[in-house]
């Protein structure tokens, strides 16, 4: 795929992903067919501040982590009481990587 | 999420559940546990969902199982996880299978179907209310 278009979904798109993951995004990028472009330009992202909004509100539920796509530990969130409240708070600092993960994740379908 | 990391959580997971019911039961016989561990029955004084659930898995235990469904029906789910969830860990890690991880990926995706999905938030919000009526 042309360089430059490469560089713009970066751009965009790069605080989504954790910073040591964007360099082999680009390289896979690069490498890519250009008929998956309109794929890779659509792709649906989570943003990890909104998570971590969610996170701080309703984190006690365990709705940031239904929202990100873990449906099994959210339903143990919700199920203790958050973790007897101490998960909640553990995942105010994990939920952001996490999301990026998950990101990654969904990305890598279409890279590979 | 890997295998073994959920493998981890699920272990933790369980282990916290056993140490507080273990701590639970020594430090309170009679029940109540005002004003409780629940962080948002703390902050806002309106019992949580799974309010009531340690509650519910201690009567459970002594055999009441209507009264542990009348305190908070999650405690069967609960109780549940912590008999059925050792055990499945142990014997995978011993037999170096992934039973419980290929059962935990299909339960996710079949949760996130629209037709179970909305079904159970709504059981999940009905028992929040029943909750609060409750007053627990």
């Amino acid at each position: 795929m042309e360089a430059q278009k490469v560089d713009m979904f970066i751009m965009t798109n790069a605080k989504y992903f954790e910073s040591y993951q964007i360099a082999g995004i680009r390289d896979r990028l690069i490498a890519l067919d250009d008929s998956k472009w309109a794929m890779i330009s659509t792709v649906q992202l989570k943003d990890p501040t909104i998570s971590l909004i969610v996170s701080i509100l309703a984190g006690h539920f365990g709705i940031d982590r239904f929202i990100i796509g873990d449906t099994g530990l959210g339903i143990g969130k919700l199920l203790t009481c958050g973790g007897l409240g101490i998960w909640t708070i553990v995942d105010f600092f994990l939920i952001m990587g996490a999301t990026r993960e998950k990101n990654m994740q969904t990305i890598q379908q279409l890279l590979y | 999420m890997s295998r073994n990391k959920l493998y981890a959580i699920l272990a933790a997971a369980c282990a916290a559940g056993y140490i507080w019911l273990i701590m639970t039961y020594y430090r309170t016989f009679s029940l109540a546990l005002e004003p409780g561990v629940c962080l948002f029955k703390r902050v806002t004084g309106v019992p949580c969902p799974s309010c009531g659930t340690t509650r519910s898995v201690l009567s459970i235990l002594k055999g009441d199982i209507l009264e542990g469904i009348l305190w908070n029906p999650f405690g069967i789910v609960i109780i549940f996880v912590l008999f059925i969830f050792p055990v499945w860990i142990i014997s995978d890690v011993l037999g170096r299978k992934d039973t419980l991880f290929n059962v935990y990926n299909q339960t996710e995706l079949f949760l996130k179907r629209k037709w179970i999905a909305i079904p159970a938030i709504l059981l999940v919000l009905v028992n929040w209310i029943w909750n609060i009526v409750k007053g627990l």
